[in-house]
C-alpha cells in the first residue's frame, strides 16, 4: 500500500472531509495521527493520512460517500481496542466511529435495543438494566470497547459459552457499503427468506463496509447465580475438570482457567481478587438461571472439580465477593503489564478436550523458545489466550516470542483448533490464514468480499492474503460463466 | 509492519484434509456442468425437494448416498458427518453417547442434515437453542464453478476469516451443494418433561416473559391439530422443560398455575414434526414476539376454517400454518390463493410449501436485491446449482 494513496486521490481532501463535520473533525498532521497508529495489538505502528470523525449518521453518509467519489481507502474504527491491529489505517482515512454513540431505543417487553456503532458495550448492559435487561457478549474490554467494533469482530467474552457471542444476538444491521449505499441486513420484526448476509457481515472486520446502527437482543437478569472458584496444583488437573463439567450436560453462564503466573500478576496487582498465589490454576466458573435447582449444579460442579483433583472449591456468595473475582479475570491482562512493558495478547481456539495436551505444548514451546507465556481463557470454549509478556525494545526477545507465538498457532492448528476465536484475523493472523485454509477457500473469502466492497477499499489488506484474492480472480474457472 | 510468516505453509494442514472421493466426484459433475450451462437440482432423501418452489433442472445431483460420520468426538460435543446422513440416524448415534442435535424441522424425521442446514430449517427446539446458523461450526461445499471450499471448522468459537458458513446456510443450495457439515451437539437434559396446557397465546406469552425458567420448547398449538395429535381438543400450549430434576419440578409447579396441565409423552414432539400431509401448502408468518399472541388470535381461527391447523414458537413469534391441498384443480388452487393471500397481509413471512402453480404468482423472489444477486454471482455464475428455487430469475 502506498503511504500517502488517500491523499493522492484528492490533495484538498482534508479540507473536503472538514466543509462535511467541521474543522475540528479531520485530522491531518502527523503529530496529531500519533495516537491512531496502533490499536491493542503491540509492535504495529501505522499512520493513517488522515482521520475524521462524523458526529452523526448523515456525516457518516456524507464522508464515505465522498471516499467512494474519490475512490479513496478508509478504515472504520471505533475504541482501537481490537487487538489483531483490524483498525491500523496505513496510508488510508481513519474513520472514527466513537462520535456515534446514542442508543436510540430500548424496548423492554421484546427485549432488544438499537444503537449506534459507537455505543459502548458495558454503557448498553448499563442502559438496559433498568428493565432488568442486559447485553450479554461481555469481551474483556467492555468498558471501552464499542457495538459496532463488536460487531466488525464477531465479539465474544466469558459469559458466551452459555449465550453465545455478537452474531447470536444480532437481529439486523443498517450497513453503509463501501459505495456509500445504505442496506438493512437481517430483520428485527419476523424472519425473511433470502441469504443471511447479516450472518455474513458480522465478523467481517469492517471489510464489508460501516455499520449505522445496530438491533441487538437484550438478555433477561437471571434469578439466581453462583460463582464458584476452583483451586487446582496442575494445569491438567483443571483442563480435565472443565472436560467433565461440559460433559455432564450442565452448561455454566462462564468457565474461565488461569494459570500460575497469571494469578501472581493478578494478586500482585490492585486488582487483587483473592485468588490462591501457590495455585497451578484456578478455575472460575459462573452458573446462572432460575434459583431452583442452581445449588444441586452448583454442588456437581463442585464435585467435578474435587474428582479432578482441586485443592478446593469456594462458592462466592455476595455480589460484591463475585464481583471481585470476575474483576481480577477481566483485568489480569492489565494485570500483566507489571510483568513486562509490552504484552501479547493471543487468541486461538481448540476442540476441547485436547485443552490439557495443548496447554502442555504451550508450556514446551514456551521453554523452547525461553518466553513467559500467561494463560487465561475462556476453558469452557476451548478458546486459548496465551498471552507473552516481553520488552520490544529487545530485538532477540522480540524475535524469539514472534517464533514462540508461531509455532502456538500452528499447535492450535495441528490439534485441529484455529487461530482466532474471538479477535479476528485483522493484520496479527494473515501469514497463518493459507495454513487453515485451503487457497478455493481464501478466493471463496475474497469473492465474497467483492460484493459488498468491489473496489475493495473498506479496511483494505485485511483478513484475507492479497496473494489468495490475486489468484482466485487469476482463475478462469471463477471468472467463467456469467449467464445470469 | 511487517512480521515474518515463520514457516506455517510448508507444515500440514489438519483442517484441511484432502477432499474425499466423493466429493472430488461430485465436484467434477458440477464443473461439468457449469461448463455445459447445465442446471443441476441437488436432492438429499427428496422428503423436502423444492417444496413446490419453481425450480428448473435438467438433471439431479443426488447426495442421499453421501452418508456417515465422519468424525464425533463425544467429548468436544461436535461431529461432522456427510450431507447426505439422515436426521433420525444422527440423532441414534448422539443419543449413544448421552447428547442430541438439538434442531428439529418440521417433516420427515428422516431428512437429511445437508437439507435441514441449506434450508436452514428448525423447529419448536429453535426457541431455546436457534436455528441451523446457530448449530453449524463449518462445512464444505462445492461452489456453483466446481470448485471445494471448506469454510470455518471444526471448534465451537471460530471467527478466522469471513463467515462462508452463515452464507451458505439457508441458501438452498444456491451458493454451494454442502457435502459435510460440522455440528455442535449438546449434552440430553438429565430431566427432559413435556406438559400440555389448556390456554391461550396470551396467556402463555405472558407466562414465558414473566417466567424465570427457560424452557427446551414453548408451542402452541392450535385445536384442531391438538385434537389430532390427541392431546386436547381446545387450543394447547406444549411445554417442553429441561434441566436437574429441581429445575424442572420448579418450571412445571410454575407453569401449573398458568392452567390445569397434564404431562405428554415426548414422542409428542415427533407426532408434531411428522403431522403434516407432504404436499400440504405451508405458510410461516413471524413477528416480535410481543406481537405473537394477536398475530395467533387473528391467523389461527382462519387456519382452521379453512380445514388447516396452526401452531406457533411464541418465543421467536412465529406461527406456522398448515391448509390442505384438497385436489390439484383450479377451483382449489383459488381457494388456497385467497386463504394464502390473506394470510401474508397479517405479518412478516416465509412459504414453505405451495403448489407451484401458485408460487411464481404468490411469493416474491428471496434474492433479490443487489447484494444477493452479486452472491449468487459470485458462487455460482451460470446458474447451474438450483435455479429458480429461490424464486429468482436466471
Amino acid at each position: 500500500m502506498p503511504t500517502d494513496v488517500a491523499q493522492h486521490a484528492a490533495p484538498d481532501l482534508a479540507s473536503r472531509l472538514a466543509a462535511l463535520v467541521g474543522e475540528r473533525r479531520v485530522l491531518a498532521r502527523p503529530s496529531e495521527l500519533r495516537s491512531y497508529e496502533s490499536d491493542g495489538l503491540p509492535g504495529y505502528h501505522a499512520r493513517p493520512a488522515l482521520a475524521v470523525f462524523p458526529g452523526t449518521r448523515d456525516e457518516t453518509i456524507a464522508v464515505v460517500r465522498l471516499l467512494a467519489e474519490l475512490d479513496a481507502p478508509f478504515v472504520a474504527r471505533g475504541a482501537g481496542t481490537g487487538l489483531s491491529g483490524g483498525a491500523l489505517a496505513e496510508g488510508s482515512v481513519l474513520l472514527g466511529l466513537h462520535r456515534l454513540t446514542r442508543i436510540l431505543s430500548i424496548d423492554a417487553d421484546d427485549a432488544r435495543a438499537v444503537v449506534e456503532p459507537g455505543v459502548v458495550n458495558a454503557t448498553l448492559s448499563r442502559a438496559a438494566a433498568a428493565f432488568g435487561l442486559h447485553y450479554a457478549p461481555d469481551p474483556s474490554s467492555q468498558t471501552a470497547c464499542t457495538i459496532g467494533g463488536n460487531v466488525a469482530e464477531n465479539a465474544g467474552g466469558p459469559h458466551c459459552l452459555k449465550y453465545g457471542v455478537t452474531l447470536n444476538h444480532v437481529l439486523a444491521i443498517t450497513v453503509l457499503l463501501p459505495s456509500g449505499e445504505v442496506v438493512t441486513l437481517g430483520s428485527a420484526d419476523g424472519e425473511r427468506d433470502g441469504y443471511d448476509l447479516l450472518g455474513a457481515f458480522i465478523g467481517s472486520e469492517g471489510c464489508f463496509g460501516v455499520a449505522l446502527d445496530v438491533t441487538v437482543r437484550l438478555a433477561r437478569a437471571p434469578q439466581a447465580v453462583r460463582t464458584l472458584l476452583a483451586d487446582f496444583s496442575s494445569v491438567n488437573s483443571a483442563a480435565h475438570a472443565v472436560s467433565s463439567i461440559i460433559a455432564s450436560g450442565i452448561i455454566p453462564a462462564a468457565m474461565e482457567m488461569m494459570d500460575g503466573p497469571t494469578i501472581q500478576a493478578v494478586e500482585a496487582s490492585i486488582y487483587a481478587a483473592g485468588y490462591p498465589v501457590d495455585a497451578a490454576a484456578i478455575l472460575l466458573i459462573e452458573l446462572d438461571g432460575a434459583a431452583a435447582g442452581i445449588d444441586d449444579d452448583a454442588a456437581r460442579v463442585d464435585a467435578f472439580c474435587r474428582d479432578a483433583g482441586a485443592r478446593g472449591v469456594r462458592i462466592a456468595a455476595a455480589p460484591a465477593e463475585r464481583a471481585r473475582l470476575w474483576q481480577g479475570r477481566k483485568k489480569a491482562f492489565g494485570a500483566m503489564g507489571r510483568i513486562a512493558p509490552n504484552l501479547v495478547v493471543q487468541d486461538a481456539v481448540v476442540p476441547r478436550t485436547k485443552l490439557p495436551a495443548i496447554l502442555a505444548e504451550i508450556q514446551r514451546i514456551a521453554e523452547l523458545h525461553r518466553v513467559l507465556v500467561c494463560n487465561v481463557f475462556h476453558a469452557g470454549d476451548g478458546n486459548l489466550h496465551p498471552n507473552i509478556g516481553y520488552d520490544a525494545t529487545s530485538a532477540d526477545e522480540t524475535e524469539r516470542v514472534h517464533r514462540a507465538m508461531a509455532a502456538i498457532m500452528q499447535a492450535c492448528i495441528d490439534a485441529g483448533g484455529t487461530i482466532t476465536g474471538e479477535h479476528g484475523i485483522g493484520l496479527d493472523k494473515l501469514p497463518y490464514m493459507d495454513a487453515l485454509f485451503t487457497p478455493a477457500t481464501l478466493g471463496a473469502m475474497c469473492a465474497l468480499r467483492e460484493v459488498f466492497d468491489p473496489g475493495r477499499r473498506s479496511n483494505p489488506g485485511k483478513v484475507v492474503p492479497v496473494h489468495s484474492c490475486r489468484e482466485w480472480f487469476a482463475a478462469p474457472s471463477a471468472r467463467a460463466g456469467g449467464a445470469s | 509492519m511487517v512480521r515474518r510468516a515463520i514457516g506455517t505453509r510448508r507444515r500440514c494442514q489438519l483442517n484441511a484434509p484432502p477432499v474425499s472421493d466423493v466429493t472430488a466426484a461430485l465436484a467434477e459433475r458440477v464443473r461439468h456442468a457449469h461448463v455445459t450451462g447445465t442446471a443441476l437440482r441437488i436432492t438429499g432423501a427428496g422428503h423436502w425437494l423444492d417444496a413446490g418452489r419453481p425450480c428448473r433442472a435438467d438433471a439431479s445431483l443426488p447426495l442421499a448416498e453421501h452418508t456417515g460420520i465422519v468424525e464425533y468426538e463425544p467429548g468436544d460435543l461436535t461431529m461432522t458427518v456427510r450431507a447426505g446422513t439422515p436426521l433420525d440416524a444422527l440423532r441414534a448415534v448422539a443419543r449413544g453417547e448421552g447428547q442430541w442435535l438439538p434442531l428439529d424441522p418440521f417433516g420427515h424425521l428422516g431428512g437429511t442434515i445437508g437439507a435441514t442446514i441449506a434450508t436452514a430449517s428448525s423447529g419448536p427446539l429453535s426457541a431455546a437453542f436457534g436455528t441451523p446458523r446457530d448449530h453449524v461450526l463449518g462445512c464444505e461445499f462445492i461452489t456453483g464453478t466446481g470448485n471445494v471450499v471448506r469454510a470455518g471448522g471444526r471448534v465451537v468459537k471460530n471467527v478466522a476469516g469471513f463467515d462462508l458458513v452463515r452464507l451458505v446456510t439457508g441458501a438452498w443450495g444456491t451458493l454451494g451443494v454442502l457435502t459435510e457439515v460440522s455440528i455442535r451437539l449438546r449434552a440430553l437434559p438429565e430431566i427432559d418433561r413435556t406438559l400440555a396446557l389448556e390456554t391461550t397465546a396470551g396467556e402463555a406469552r405472558r407466562w414465558l416473559r414473566a417466567s424465570a425458567y427457560t424452557p427446551l420448547a414453548a408451542e402452541m398449538i392450535s385445536a384442531r391439530l391438538a385434537t389430532d395429535m390427541g392431546i386436547g381438543s381446545r387450543d394447547t400450549l406444549l411445554l417442553r422443560l429441561g434441566g436437574n430434576r429441581a429445575l424442572v419440578h420448579a418450571a412445571a409447579e410454575s407453569a401449573s398455575a398458568l392452567a390445569g396441565s397434564r404431562d405428554v409423552d415426548t414422542t409428542v414432539w415427533d407426532t408434531l414434526r411428522t403431522r403434516e400431509p407432504a404436499d400440504a401448502a405451508v405458510v410461516r408468518l413471524s413477528t416480535s414476539s410481543s406481537q405473537v399472541a394477536a398475530l395467533w388470535d387473528r391467523v389461527a381461527s382462519i387456519v382452521e376454517r379453512a380445514g388447516g391447523h396452526a401452531h406457533a414458537t411464541l418465543q421467536r413469534g412465529i406461527v406456522r400454518c398448515m391448509l390442505p391441498v384438497q385436489s390439484d384443480d383450479a377451483e382449489e388452487h383459488a381457494r388456497l390463493r385467497g386463504i394464502v393471500g390473506a394470510l401474508l397481509t397479517l405479518g412478516s413471512s416465509v412459504v414453505e410449501r405451495l403448489p407451484s402453480s401458485l408460487w411464481a404468482k404468490m411469493v416474491p423472489p428471496a434474492a433479490s436485491d443487489a447484494l444477493s444477486i452479486g452472491v449468487r454471482r459470485a458462487f455460482d455464475p451460470g446458474h447451474v446449482l438450483n435455479p429458480g428455487i429461490l424464486g429468482e430469475l436466471a
